[in-house]
């Protein structure tokens, strides 16, 4: 009900220019343009900045105050700030976040990549066995710890008893700081894999039989025609994938969630990600100020490292033809 | 639905062209990874017919299989209300994010005017932000529209997302810019060449993104659970979280509740998934 | 997407329903007109000191009908006799006064460390009445959110509470909370596991040196012989506190700004955690929610001895009726003082909220008056919709009278393990952290007791230097 009235609405402001402009010729075909454009945008523009602009200026100016959490705000000027770069948990945790992102997104696109090429043959049940990679995604996180932390358990977990047999076993994934976060990426991995896989898949999917068939003539091993035709072919699609998972790698919900059900942050703060460690101050520790000072922190890292991407890929236009 | 039934019909034309020269050792490749990476689920749907202590054994098939837990799910708590809250607001949200996000990707793809890289920066500024950092401002805010515990809270918030009109953005810059001109000179105005000829372009692309998006609503917690204390109004990962007591977790209760909500999802996906690549690739969301 | 039509007309009566049951009385148009008016203030204003607040206090005042008591027991939850002890106590009120209680209630583990109630709290919408542990008293305290109860209250009755149960609830000699229930800590162990090492009564552990010898026979490589928690947390910090009380050791020494955590007690008991875990004898890990959870980490036999509280029978009794088991009490350092830490949830209501009067009036009718009533409500908390210690002499008394405290854990608990217990400290989020951090360094990292203890006293005592709420206890 609601889509057909916001069409009608769309429909008419979009339609009332055009009617205006033949009437009044001045108005030029740019400036119908530049009418068009703008009415096009304001439903999610209007939106953005209210559900999502506003309370972003609001929680990242909190940074420059002191925040009780009981509704009392004093001025602290940049106080946050240097209180920030003091914080040995703010640090640790800058470096437990580096090296989940250094892990997490080339992780993403090797096994995002590496799937896509082995169900990129249509084999018999192709479809099944792509649904099953994908399924992980279609449950929820809270879940997916729940799931994990029960598999991860000292000595009787799964993944233990299925270790031993191979002669790992005795390990604590969850429980031991120099294990924990690689537990937590190989849960992250297991989880995001399957929807890498399926745009690799259709990045693959668009280049040419014809090239592999060439080279195949041409006496290339299937590792040469991997790099010489797979891998440049796939550069745009590579390029999207980098810049998706490293926004969902710094900011994504799954970093967040899966943290709060398996670790809390544990053992030792090894798994302390900075999104975990901004809940904690925001809602644990009620530091509303502090959290805001670090996520601002984290935006503008975000923006530096995104405003490469597209600089490379010329304002996120990914084709290079 | 008759776009994507074609495009599976090709994708199904074009498997049986490409034969069978996969080997055994793909096959059993294969078979090994996606029945490693299904394991996990397995153990959560065996889960759900275990009773409160056998739901902490290794044990693969339930000793003495129950349906127990999911009668409990649905009679102690009103699960079949927070299914129906959860499948209106997800749907609502997928349907007016789709229509919203795909006109504003066709102006900055497709048309000229001043302050289009700005805004299309500073609409994806806004991905760099999560949800915990928000929260508070955010929750004043659908407050004081006098929001809290309305479906309209909890859609509304949920239906702007950068996201959407980042991918789709991405396809129509992919568009040939023959189609449009040519409609242009014919007199047609913005709207007219949107909806006649974007809009039934984007088709498959909306396909995905709307699986990507129902999934996404439908596995959202947070805010729903911030904004709503009206039971009527939860949502399935509430009433999940609801199975978690104070001094007993039973995980059974939550395993079952996860099985029963995680079918939909799993349904739709299944249903979905050759058309859901079949419409990645031709949308050219890469 | 046809498939969806046939019910969009149901969809449609439904929202219109759930829309229809939300409407209220006339007046309503005028106060969201308010209402938007002053979130476009706000949002104009930005981010002006006052802003967020002022929104949120005239709305929380134009809101107002009922009181909201936020709680986390769930309506047909498990127990149900504790969810309807809350539903009779909300009625009984609602019988004889005008201003209404209306129960909320919040799943459970967002209750406790989520972000539902700072969100409520941060925005001026925090709930007029709700229940928190001593864990979160200062943070609130301090926040200026507890409404003083003590004037609504008889000296006899505030006399009435046990003076250790009531101390983290009180400042300056007022009283901001009371308590519920008292919930102390102990051992339990498996008589399966116990009697398959070959083990008798005669072994029960009495220091810390036998506990570990005990857990050692009673590992083995599917079994764990003790089980502490492992997960960071307030929890955490609340299970370990007692091992530094038997040392002697304080978190801050009374009367002084100095940390006892460099104290030999403290030391001790952080090495007491490691070797468990270094000798393989506790996990690094738990099952189920935490290591409060009983059911799935002692009756699957993943540890045969656990550390958890009192509302462990409770648990076992309704999730697991012939699981055997027997308890003990904490064993004690050599030459140490026996001491149990003893939690516990209180009822307090909110100084920022529509009707602070009312609501303190509403707790203290509830917990604490010395009418038959109000001891009555203490009896059937704490011995029939749960099994916990009573935090009054007068519910204790007729708790005893009613055969609540006659027989088995309950008997154990109250005449055995409950003496020499100490009240839950209240620390800051700060203070918290830092011994959270100790603990967790040298239970899981390894890290060298003294050297974890002495950088949790540094920090505390660096916190303590600028410290200016009300006292850690």
């Amino acid at each position: 009900m609601s889509v057909l009235s916001a069409g009608d609405a769309a429909d008419g402001a979009a339609g009332r220019p055009r009617a205006r402009a033949t009437r009044r010729s001045h108005l030029s075909q740019t400036h119908r343009e530049w009418l068009a454009a703008y009415l096009f945008l304001l439903p999610d523009v209007l939106g953005l900045l209210i559900f999502v602009g506003l309370p972003m200026v609001l929680a990242l100016s909190l940074g420059f105050f002191d925040v009780s959490g009981f509704g009392t705000y004093t001025f602290a000027g940049l106080g946050n700030y240097r209180k920030m770069l003091a914080d040995p948990l703010f640090l640790d945790s800058l470096q437990v976040t580096a090296k989940y992102v250094l892990v997490l997104v080339p992780g993403l696109y090797v096994s995002g990549l590496g799937l896509a090429l082995l169900v990129k043959r249509p084999v018999r049940l192709i479809g099944l066995f792509r649904a099953m990679l994908f399924l992980p995604n279609v449950i929820s996180l809270v879940v997916i710890g729940l799931l994990w932390k029960f598999l991860f358990v000292d000595r009787i977990g799964m993944v233990n008893v299925l270790l031993s047999k191979i002669g790992l076993g005795g390990l604590s994934w969850l429980g031991d700081p120099d294990l924990s976060l690689w537990a937590l990426l190989g849960v992250t991995i297991w989880f995001l894999m399957g929807f890498y896989m399926l745009i690799f898949l259709a990045g693959l999917q668009e280049i040419p039989r014809e090239y592999y068939d060439a080279a195949r003539i041409d006496g290339a091993g299937p590792l040469r025609s991997f790099r010489d035709i797979t891998l440049p072919l796939l550069k745009p699609t590579s390029f999207f994938v980098l810049l998706v998972s490293l926004v969902a790698a710094v900011a994504g919900p799954q970093g967040f969630d899966l943290v709060y059900v398996m670790t809390s942050g544990g053992p030792a703060n090894s798994t302390n990600l900075m999104t975990y460690y901004i809940y904690q101050q925001a809602f644990l520790f009620s530091n509303f100020g502090y959290a805001a000072a670090m996520a601002s922190f984290l935006v503008f890292v975000l923006l530096g490292l995104t405003g490469i991407l597209f600089a490379v890929t010329r304002g996120g236009r990914f084709d290079f033809d | 639905m008759t776009s994507t039934d074609i495009g599976g019909a090709q994708f199904g034309m074009r498997a049986a062209g490409e034969g069978r020269s996969g080997g055994t050792l793909l096959i059993a490749a294969l078979i090994l990874i996606s029945s490693l990476t299904v394991f996990p689920l397995i153990w959560m749907v065996s889960s759900a017919f275990k009773t409160g202590t056998e739901v902490y054994t290794l044990r693969i098939v339930p000793e003495v299989p129950t349906l127990d837990n999911f009668r409990y799910v649905f009679t102690q708590l009103p699960f079949a209300r927070y299914m129906f809250n959860s499948f209106f607001v997800s749907a609502t949200v997928t349907v007016v994010a789709l229509f919203f996000h795909s006109m504003a990707a066709y102006a900055l793809a497709r048309l000229h005017f001043p302050g289009r890289e700005l805004i299309f920066r500073l609409i994806f500024s806004t991905l760099l932000v999560s949800l915990p950092v928000i929260l508070v401002p955010l929750f004043v805010l659908v407050r004081s529209m006098g929001m809290l515990n309305t479906y309209a809270g909890l859609i509304i918030p949920a239906i702007f997302n950068a996201f959407g009109i980042f991918l789709l953005r991405q396809f129509y810059l992919g568009i040939p810019q023959e189609l449009e001109e040519a409609a242009i000179l014919d007199g047609a105005g913005y709207w007219r060449v949107y909806a006649n000829i974007i809009l039934p372009l984007s088709r498959p692309i909306l396909a995905a993104l709307a699986v990507f998006f129902f999934l996404a609503n439908w596995n959202s917690f947070l805010w729903p659970l911030t904004i709503t204390s009206d039971p009527d109004l939860w949502v399935v990962q509430t009433g999940i979280a609801s199975f978690q007591q104070q001094y007993a977790s039973a995980q059974n209760y939550i395993m079952a509740a996860s099985v029963v909500v995680a079918m939909p999802t799993m349904l739709l996906f299944f249903i979905f998934q050759r058309q859901l690549v079949e419409s990645i690739k031709t949308s050219g969301f890469k | 997407m046809t498939v969806d039509a046939p019910e969009a007309s149901d969809v449609q009566k439904r929202v219109d329903e759930a829309g229809a049951s939300r409407s209220r009385p006339a007046g309503m148009n005028r106060r969201s007109l308010i209402k938007v008016g002053a979130g476009a203030a706000g949002g104009l204003g930005l981010f002006g000191p006052s802003a967020l607040p002022l929104i949120s206090r005239r709305s929380a005042a134009a809101q107002g009908d009922t009181l909201k008591f936020w709680q986390f027991y769930a309506p047909g939850g498990q127990v149900e006799s504790q969810a309807a002890w809350f539903e009779n106590t909300v009625a009984g009120w609602n019988e004889q006064n005008d201003k209404q209680v209306e129960l909320v209630y919040v799943p459970n583990s967002d209750y406790m460390d989520g972000t539902k109630l700072p969100t409520a709290f941060a925005s001026g919408q925090g709930p007029d009445l709700f229940i928190i542990s001593p864990g979160d008293f200062l943070r609130y305290y301090n926040g200026g959110v507890l409404q003083d109860l003590t004037p609504f209250m008889e000296q006899e009755a505030i006399d009435d509470f046990f003076p250790d149960v009531l101390a983290s609830r009180v400042v300056d000699d007022k009283v901001f909370g009371l308590p519920m229930e008292v919930e102390p800590m102990a051992m339990y162990y498996s008589l399966a596991a116990w009697e398959e090492a070959g083990l008798t009564d005669s072994d029960i552990p009495q220091t810390w040196e036998q506990l570990l010898e005990v857990g050692q026979r009673l590992t083995n490589d599917q079994r764990f012989g003790v089980l502490f928690e492992t997960n960071p947390g307030y929890y955490q910090n609340f299970t370990w506190y007692p091992f530094m009380w038997q040392g002697g050791a304080e978190i801050q020494v009374p009367e002084s700004n100095k940390s006892g955590m460099r104290d030999p007690g403290a030391v001790e008991a952080l090495k007491f955690w490691q070797d468990a875990v270094n000798l393989g004898v506790s996990p690094r890990t738990v099952l189920g929610g935490g290591a409060w959870d009983v059911v799935p980490n002692l009756t699957t036999g993943y540890c045969a001895i656990q550390n958890v509280g009192i509302w462990a029978i409770s648990a076992l009794q309704e999730n697991a009726p012939d699981f055997e088991y027997g308890i003990f009490k904490l064993p004690v350092p050599e030459g140490g003082q026996y001491s149990t830490d003893l939690g516990g949830w209180a009822f307090v209501a909110n100084s920022q909220g529509q009707d602070p009067e009312t609501a303190a009036q509403f707790v203290v009718w509830a917990l604490g008056t010395m009418s038959e009533d109000s001891i009555q409500r203490g009896v059937d908390w704490c011995t029939k919709a749960k099994s916990d210690m009573a935090p009054r002499q007068s519910v204790q008394e007729l708790a005893t009278e009613q055969g609540g405290f006659d027989s088995g854990p309950l008997k154990q608990f109250a005449e055995e393990i409950l003496p020499g217990g100490r009240g839950e400290p209240r620390v800051t989020p700060e203070i918290y952290k830092s011994i959270s951090d100790a603990i967790q360094a040298a239970q899981l990292n390894g890290t060298d007791p003294e050297q974890a203890a002495e950088q949790a006293a540094t920090e505390i005592e660096a916190f303590l230097a600028t410290y200016t709420g009300a006292p850690i206890l």
